[in-house]
């Protein structure tokens, strides 16, 4: 590939990318990513329509909030319980909503520290009213929007912060 | 604090960029093409039904952690590597070689270094970063894929060094602990370029090397079988150019990076053969490339039929093709 083919403008994500430079030598240079520059809309909705459809999956009670992250963080069934540390027949009961209140507290705590969320949010679904439209936290930091939720974790493993700023 | 004379870089991959960064501080001038192509960094590998992933999935690089025992046993150089079944422990080791200004490299699920855009991050428990500081709660740190120097907070890096599952990093950190007096780059280099070769062409294993690349060839026809939608399909298939492109490949699977160590190598080892053969892996890299766009294009477009996944198939087979008589061609060249 030669250099000047390489240089994508998109600042939000950086990378090095091996190139001919015109004395014919190959080096690095630092250059934007190009699927993020010409397809995040394309990621934005995709993920949008997923959480959506995940989010009414959820309030039918078809699936389970366990199942919901999982699936919204890529994870297996095999991946998630060894990371979890809980028993993949254990983890497959959880991921049906009908059986998903036999988790312990104990068992909700080990999901919450995989998915990186609090505790508190297996069991609610924090949603900005944005446009006439309901958006994920992670909808609105891409689109960086004036509001942002914000969680803070305390020494008690149960217990985190959520607080709602404004950005300026 | 901050270890002061730690030169952050930003470099092609988190782990041969880290190794990099740890030579180079140690007094070592070493350039990451060398150290990648020393440690026999190119590879492929293809999963189509594993546990541990939720969807068929490849891999373009050697198994990690084996760049860094690779480039032990070929360079000479020494890293001390520890790993803990105790987190509070493996704080307080870091905290110890930090404050004897040891910069320390760990390995890390991707997924809660909160410094990364939350679209960016993916649970891969096989990330490498240098940690080069403390400031209160928070460590610095020099993350190959980042411009600049980030922060992080205790509370994620150790949710990162300890996440579970597979390849579970355990707490894992190493640093530099010598450096020989003497390094033969000469027989460090064709050690590494004949290890290549055989994992690309002899390593008698189904689904690795180029009889991987045929099988994900044969197989990407299947994907729209394990997917939930077509959003999800047109997902999985775009994720072809991020593993090609933007998961630190400096570009067309590591193909670009390849072919610079093997242009650095010519004149270091004294084969100008091998500068030819860089040359031609330029060119296999930007079919790749080729393969990277397209992938893009018919996700972005929803245009996912028998027929495109068919050409996507042809296109894979090619570079399967083209990369067999390649690694033939550089296992003679160094002969």
């Amino acid at each position: 590939m030669k250099e000047k083919e390489g240089y994508v403008d998109y600042p939000e994500q950086q990378m090095i990318l091996y190139v001919e430079k015109d004395d014919g030598k190959y080096g690095p240079i630092q250059t934007g990513s190009y699927i993020s520059a010409n397809y995040m809309d394309d990621y934005v909705l995709k993920r949008r329509n997923l959480e959506m459809e995940l989010r009414t999956q959820l309030a039918d009670g078809m699936i389970s909030p366990v199942k919901y992250y999982m699936v919204l963080e890529d994870l297996s069934l095999s991946e998630l319980a060894a990371r979890a540390g809980i028993r993949k027949s254990r983890v497959k009961k959880h991921l049906e909503s009908k059986k998903f209140g036999g988790a312990s507290v104990d068992e909700l705590s080990r999901y919450a520290n995989v998915f990186n969320v609090p505790v508190a949010n297996l069991l609610q679904v924090i949603l900005v009213s944005h446009q006439g439209k309901l958006e994920s936290n992670l909808i609105l930091e891409n689109k960086a929007e004036k509001i942002s939720v914000n969680h803070t974790t305390t020494t008690n493993p149960f217990v985190v912060l959520t607080t709602i700023e404004e950005r300026f | 604090m901050i270890i002061q004379n730690f030169n952050h870089k930003m470099a092609a991959h988190c782990e041969s960029g880290t190794i990099t960064s740890l030579l180079n501080h140690g007094g070592l001038n070493i350039t990451e093409p060398l150290v990648f192509g020393i440690a026999s960094g190119i590879f492929f590998g293809y999963f189509h039904k594993m546990k541990s992933f939720a969807f068929p999935t490849f891999i373009v690089r050697n198994k990690p952690g084996q760049m860094r025992t690779n480039i032990e046993k070929r360079l000479g150089v020494k890293f001390q590597t520890y790993d803990f079944n105790n987190p509070a422990k493996g704080q307080q080791t870091l905290d110890q070689l930090l404050d004897r200004n040891i910069p320390t490299a760990a390995q890390v699920d991707f997924f809660y270094m909160d410094y990364v855009p939350s679209w960016e991050r993916v649970h891969i428990n096989v990330h490498f970063l240098a940690v080069i500081g403390r400031e209160d709660n928070k460590y610095i740190i020099s993350d190959a894929y980042f411009p600049k120097v980030v922060e992080l907070d205790a509370a994620s890096l150790e949710k990162g060094r300890f996440a579970g599952g597979n390849m579970s990093p355990k707490g894992f950190i190493f640093h530099l602990d010598k450096l020989p007096s003497d390094i033969d780059y000469n027989t460090a280099i064709i050690k590494g370029i004949k290890k290549a070769c055989f994992y690309m062409l002899k390593i008698p294993i189904p689904f690795l090397g180029i009889r991987g690349m045929r099988m994900f060839a044969r197989k990407v026809t299947e994907w729209p079988k394990f997917a939930r939608d077509t959003e999800h399909l047109s997902h999985e298939i775009m994720k072809i150019n991020i593993l090609l492109e933007d998961q630190g490949t400096g570009g067309a699977g590591f193909r670009f990076m390849y072919a610079t160590f093997l242009q650095q190598a010519a004149d270091m080892v004294g084969k100008p053969g091998l500068k030819e053969l860089s040359g031609e892996l330029m060119k296999i890299g930007d079919g790749w490339r080729e393969i990277s766009l397209f992938s893009a294009r018919i996700g972005k477009n929803r245009d996912l039929g028998p027929d495109k996944l068919k050409q996507l198939s042809e296109m894979i087979y090619d570079r399967a093709d083209v990369e067999e008589r390649f690694f033939k061609s550089l296992s003679q060249a160094i002969k």
